[in-house]
């Protein structure tokens, strides 16, 4: 579904991701982690079709990015640690913008059906910015998947969310991987990335430095790989 | 071009949506320009009717003064909510022509500074004794405002990112204003000295006004033609 073959990204004379290889199957979960700076934001607002790569072959569901990213664009769904929901307008109005946007059919409908899966349906007419940050990371997946992409990308979505919240994002998260979808999520929580994923991949120095399956590792044994990867083993 | 103009529609919808809860767009500028008009009527004497006339002959000089400072409060506010929580780039990913955004993001500007002019024809009129609600004058502001905001959306995409984007915007956008606002403001104070003086003739405003169109139209090529260039980048 997502393919990455030596993905280079360059700000000025600045590399910031010098090579990265990476393939990712239809209705996988992969979480990518790194340190600060490996490149982590960069690569997913590539395959999100927010930047472009400076060099290298980049494909989504076969299309291949830049060229073809209007197509792109349809299938896929972004969480991040920003909300991108406007504060001003309520729940139900930030999904029926984007329901607009997406042109999608019987939108009260799937507004409605996203707002009560996510648990906010009561508090539909309150504005965003009266959201506690759990409800708004949970607005924020229903803004993602109304328009049922095929490729779901997530940027540090646990940023900021207590333990409740953070129990309900996964509980969310293994609903959306229980559909299908292609999920490819950017953490420093290597608990959650490991426990929730396929495969982990560990993206330093501007390359994927490891991939792992999630049955190949002891869960215990993942702090110890991820030191090893960016302290040099 | 459905496609194009549901999503100009919903943008559209949305500014409004948020500008009729918040009122914090229009109602900046319009406090701008009222604080502007007394500041002028005190420095100008005619709050004590000393110089009435050197109002009179300001007045529609001041009167688009007002309206390219307004309008700039106006872009700054407007722009930036797209950019509050990142929802700039919820647009971005969708699938829409990016040209759709920037058309969209026109009118809703517009609307609200037409209101802005609504009111300060109705102040001007007061205040300065002048007719400015004769339709040639009407036309004038309506055809400059279009512009200053085609071109001002345009500007202001580039520098809303900056965080000096308070001072760099006026200092951008009002140089490259100043082949629509000379023959706009020489349109506005001539057809209201004519008209004053009973002598009013559309001939005489012609020209002005055909220049006004003309920077309209180059313009609103120009942004449709870079805006995706400078959403990009």
């Amino acid at each position: 579904m997502i393919r990455l073959n030596a993905v280079v990204k360059q700000y000025g004379l600045n590399p910031v991701l010098r090579g990265v290889d990476l393939a990712v199957e239809q209705g996988e979960f992969v979480t990518l982690v790194g340190p600060n700076g490996a490149g982590k934001s960069t690569l997913l607002s590539i395959i999100a079709t927010l930047l472009r790569p400076s060099s290298g072959e980049v494909t989504v569901g076969g299309w291949r990015l830049p060229e073809q990213a209007a197509r792109v664009r349809r299938h896929i769904g972004l969480v991040s640690h920003h909300s991108l929901l406007y504060r001003d307008l309520t729940a139900a109005e930030n999904l029926a913008f984007f329901a607009r946007l997406y042109r999608l059919d019987d939108a009260d409908d799937r507004v409605a059906g996203a707002l009560r899966q996510v648990g906010l349906l009561a508090r539909q007419r309150d504005p965003v910015g009266t959201f506690s940050r759990g409800m708004i990371q949970r607005l924020t997946i229903a803004r993602a998947t109304l328009h049922e992409p095929d490729v779901l990308l997530l940027d540090e979505p646990y940023t900021g969310l207590d333990q409740e919240a953070t129990a309900l994002l996964d509980d969310l998260l293994r609903a959306e991987t229980a559909r299908g979808r292609t999920i490819l999520m950017i953490t420093h929580d290597l608990a959650h990335g490991l426990g929730l994923a396929d495969r982990l991949a560990i993206l330093y120095g501007g390359r994927i430095a490891r991939e792992t399956k999630r049955d190949d590792i002891n869960p215990a044994a993942v702090y110890d790989l991820y030191t090893d990867v960016t302290m040099g083993e | 071009m459905n496609e194009f103009w549901a999503a100009v529609w919903a943008v559209v919808w949305k500014d409004l949506q948020i500008e009729g809860r918040t009122r914090q767009t229009v109602s900046v500028m319009v406090m701008f320009s009222l604080a502007t008009i007394i500041m002028f009527n005190f420095a100008l004497g005619m709050a004590v009717n000393v110089n009435l006339s050197a109002g009179r002959d300001v007045a529609p000089a001041l009167f688009w003064a007002i309206v390219l400072l307004a309008a700039i409060l106006g872009l700054n506010r407007s722009l930036a909510l797209d950019r509050e929580n990142q929802v700039f780039d919820a647009l971005l990913i969708a699938p829409i022509p990016r040209t759709a955004l920037y058309v969209g993001k026109v009118i809703s500007v517009t609307l609200f500074t037409l209101l802005l002019d609504a009111i300060l024809v109705v102040l001007f009129t007061v205040f300065f004794n002048q007719p400015f609600y004769l339709p040639v004058v009407l036309l004038v502001v309506v055809l400059g405002t279009v512009g200053y905001v085609i071109v001002g959306v345009l500007i202001t995409s580039m520098t809303i990112q900056s965080r000096t984007r308070e001072v760099l915007l006026p200092v951008l956008l009002l140089p490259v204003s100043l082949p629509l606002v000379l023959p706009a403001a020489m349109a506005t104070a001539t057809y209201i000295a004519s008209a004053m003086s009973g002598e009013a003739s559309w001939a005489l405003v012609q020209a002005p006004v055909l220049l006004v169109i003309a920077y309209d139209l180059l313009m609103l090529g120009v942004g449709l033609f870079a805006y995706q260039f400078v959403v990009e980048s």
